[in-house]
């Protein structure tokens, strides 16, 4: 199933934008222009306790400040109630707001205009911290068992190097979105890593290769790479 | 050099060098009136003597006698004379001289003048004063007396009391510079006050004021000081009122430039990188486009708020309201025809004084936001008074609370929906504008569910 996402923004082209990008990641969002229908909505999930309803709750919700309404910071204290952790996305770009946002619990707080690969990290960031990580991930036939730490395609196990799963776990985690061979190195092989940018070439050939993904890891030209499955 | 210490110091000295002058003068006065008077007592005395020894000489037993004897006999009569102060002359030649100063010329003919002669000298140290007369014998003989006086003494009074007059005057002066001093500080304490008060101001306190009591000019000052002050103060205030607006407004319109860049960014950002279906990424380029005319749009509206900022590019005219209404509604027929509203226009006002291009924008923009806020169906009026014209529609009205607000640069009451609408924040801000630039204000109406009335009411 997938991990469902609050994006509550005002502006519907942003928010289409946003929507966009995080299906397209694997996420399921759920998008309200307004604060008082998002306050009603978690108000609803708080009563009702979806989990047992057998309906998964929101892992984490993106929320704009400046909302019709109730404004975002209004909405932290129905986040809290609900179990949501906030990302704040706003373009209010002043230390004061940062710090008031941060203060009122939430998790992280993203600067509009940003960029989509940064706020998919952001939040799997967030995810991870907060214990919502996906447990598996599955593309096409090959399934990602994160608890595991296993890859197994079509219930077979394969074999992969700790740096080929990072690998993996990383362009499979923010799926259709492109990663430059820099920033590949800078998040598996760590900052201090001085190596050439050949090594993410190299990884992501044994990638291909063991798991059949000629087609699925594409090489995105001036770019870098992208693991491709949309449905 | 303080002002009161200038003043208090001019007038000592202008003062003293007064009582000076006139002190001098009399001292001088009374010199020569006592020199005057001395030589007056001298003459008299003179004349007296010369009377006495002329009869003494004739009445005396002189005639026949050798010149020794005759010599012996004068020396004789000046001594009983007693006195030690005269020489007497002969022909120009000394007969007898009883004092201790030799004459430089016995023949000077000055002594022998009608009625006498007399002169003071200076002698080192001493006056004297030297008078001569002809001694009136009846046989014409050619004696002469003269006298010679020592009258230091005189000057000698003269120089005590010259120091003295000094020292009643350097009393005098000291007690007048005392109380002048004092005076004129007091005189001039309100212009300290008036000069703490500036301070105060020139370091904040715009609220300060200058407190005198007095009646003078200084109190003058001070009142147009007062109200120079009460100036400032108001347009200072009024300055930093228009420099917050701006700043808020400045404030509002960096966020709604960030909001379609935003999109902007996102979108072409998420077409380069990221792998979305056709029907996506055809979405993402309408975004794309969508919030570019949306900033083209905002860049114009900004413009003209801009624009009008420069008074000067304002022409006014005589305009017939009734055609200026009608252009209006031809350019607004199109426009409000496709989204099936109608625009009703009454005018019963005549001619008036406004810039054509501007008034008509304003009752565009009026009349647009009346049809933003309209249904399909609903008709837009557009109505005048007499000093009033005024656009009403049917829509859903202004939320009470928002009223005051929504002429703030970028203030949406329902953002969402004028932003579907093309609406950018700015339209009534821009009213305003061009309502003040003709002397007239912006009064709205509304009732949520029932509909807003937005008045253009000029002053007359």
């Amino acid at each position: 199933m997938k991990t469902k996402i609050l994006v509550v923004e005002d502006d519907s082209s942003i928010s289409e934008l946003i929507c966009m990008n995080l299906e397209a990641a694997g996420y399921e969002p759920l998008p309200f222009t307004d604060g008082l229908l998002a306050e009603r909505f978690l108000k609803e999930i708080s009563l009702n306790e979806p989990e047992s309803a057998g309906m998964e709750a929101p892992a984490l919700a993106l929320v704009d400040v400046m909302l019709p309404g109730k404004d975002g910071f209004e909405l932290m204290e129905d986040f809290q109630r609900a179990g949501i952790p906030v990302i704040y996305l706003t373009a209010k770009d002043d230390v004061l707001s940062k710090v008031h946002g941060l203060k009122a619990g939430a998790e992280d707080y993203i600067v509009k205009p940003f960029e989509v690969l940064e706020l998919l990290v952001r939040m799997e960031k967030v995810l991870k911290r907060t214990g919502r990580s996906r447990k598996i991930i599955q593309i096409q036939d090959v399934t990602i068992d994160l608890a595991q730490h296993s890859v197994s395609k079509n219930g077979e196990r394969v074999a992969l190097k700790p740096l080929e799963y990072e690998l993996l776990v990383t362009l499979a985690g923010s799926r259709n979105v492109a990663f430059s061979r820099e920033e590949l190195l800078n998040r598996i092989w760590g900052t201090d890593y001085v190596g050439e940018t050949r090594t993410v070439d190299v990884h992501i050939g044994q990638l291909r290769k063991k798991l059949g993904f000629h087609k699925v890891i594409r090489t995105i030209s001036k770019t870098g790479y992208r693991l491709e499955d949309l449905e | 050099m303080k002002l009161w210490i200038k003043l208090a110091l001019t007038t000592v000295l202008v003062l003293l060098a007064a009582t000076l002058s006139t002190g001098a003068a009399v001292i001088y006065q009374a010199l020569l009136y006592n020199q005057e008077k001395t030589m007056e007592s001298g003459r008299q005395q003179l004349s007296s003597t010369a009377y006495a020894l002329a009869r003494e000489l004739e009445n005396g037993p002189l005639k026949g006698y050798s010149q020794a004897t005759k010599n012996s006999y004068i020396n004789y009569t000046m001594k009983k004379f007693g006195v030690s102060e005269y020489i007497l002359i002969e022909d120009g030649k000394v007969l007898c001289n009883m004092t201790p100063f030799e004459l430089a010329d016995a023949g000077d003919e000055r002594w022998r003048q009608e009625g006498g002669y007399s002169i003071i000298q200076k002698r080192q140290e001493q006056y004297i004063l030297i008078g001569g007369q002809a001694v009136p014998t009846s046989d014409k003989s050619s004696y002469t007396l003269v006298r010679v006086q020592d009258i230091s003494g005189l000057y000698q009074d003269m120089k005590r009391q010259m120091v003295f007059g000094l020292w009643i005057l350097a009393g005098a002066a000291g007690v007048a510079m005392v109380l002048i001093f004092l005076l004129t500080r007091r005189i001039l304490r309100p212009l300290r006050e008036l000069q703490k008060a500036a301070t105060d101001i020139s370091e904040g306190d715009l609220g300060r004021r200058a407190h005198v009591r007095t009646k003078d000019e200084i109190a003058v000052v001070a009142r147009a000081f007062n109200r120079m002050a009460e100036r400032v103060e108001s347009q200072v205030t009024e300055l930093s009122r228009v420099s917050e607006q701006r700043r808020q407004m400045l404030g509002s319109l960096t966020h709604e430039l960030k909001t379609p860049m935003t999109s902007i960014i996102g979108y072409s950002d998420t077409l380069l990188h990221v792998n979305v279906k056709k029907e996506q990424r055809e979405r993402a380029l309408w975004h794309i486009r969508e919030e570019c005319s949306r900033l083209e749009r905002l860049s114009s509206k900004l413009m003209n708020l801009m624009g009008l900022y420069e008074n000067d590019s304002i022409s006014m005219e005589e305009i017939s309201m009734e055609t200026l209404f009608h252009r209006v509604a031809q350019m607004e027929k199109y426009h409000l025809e496709q989204m099936g509203m109608t625009l009703e226009v009454t005018c019963s006002m005549g001619k008036r004084r406004v810039d054509r291009d501007l008034f008509e924008s304003l009752l565009v923009n009026l009349i647009d936001n009346g049809a933003k806020a309209s249904r399909e169906g609903d008709k837009i009026f557009l109505e005048s008074e007499k000093n009033r014209i005024t656009v009403r529609d049917q829509g859903c009205g202004i939320p009470e609370e928002e009223i005051g607000r929504v002429t703030e640069a970028f203030y949406m009451v329902d953002k969402a929906r004028s932003r579907k609408a093309g609406g950018c924040g700015l339209g009534l801000a821009l009213c305003v504008m061009i309502a003040r630039l003709h002397g007239a204000r912006l009064e709205i109406e509304s009732k949520v569910g029932q509909g807003t009335a937005v008045s253009v009411i000029f002053p007359d």
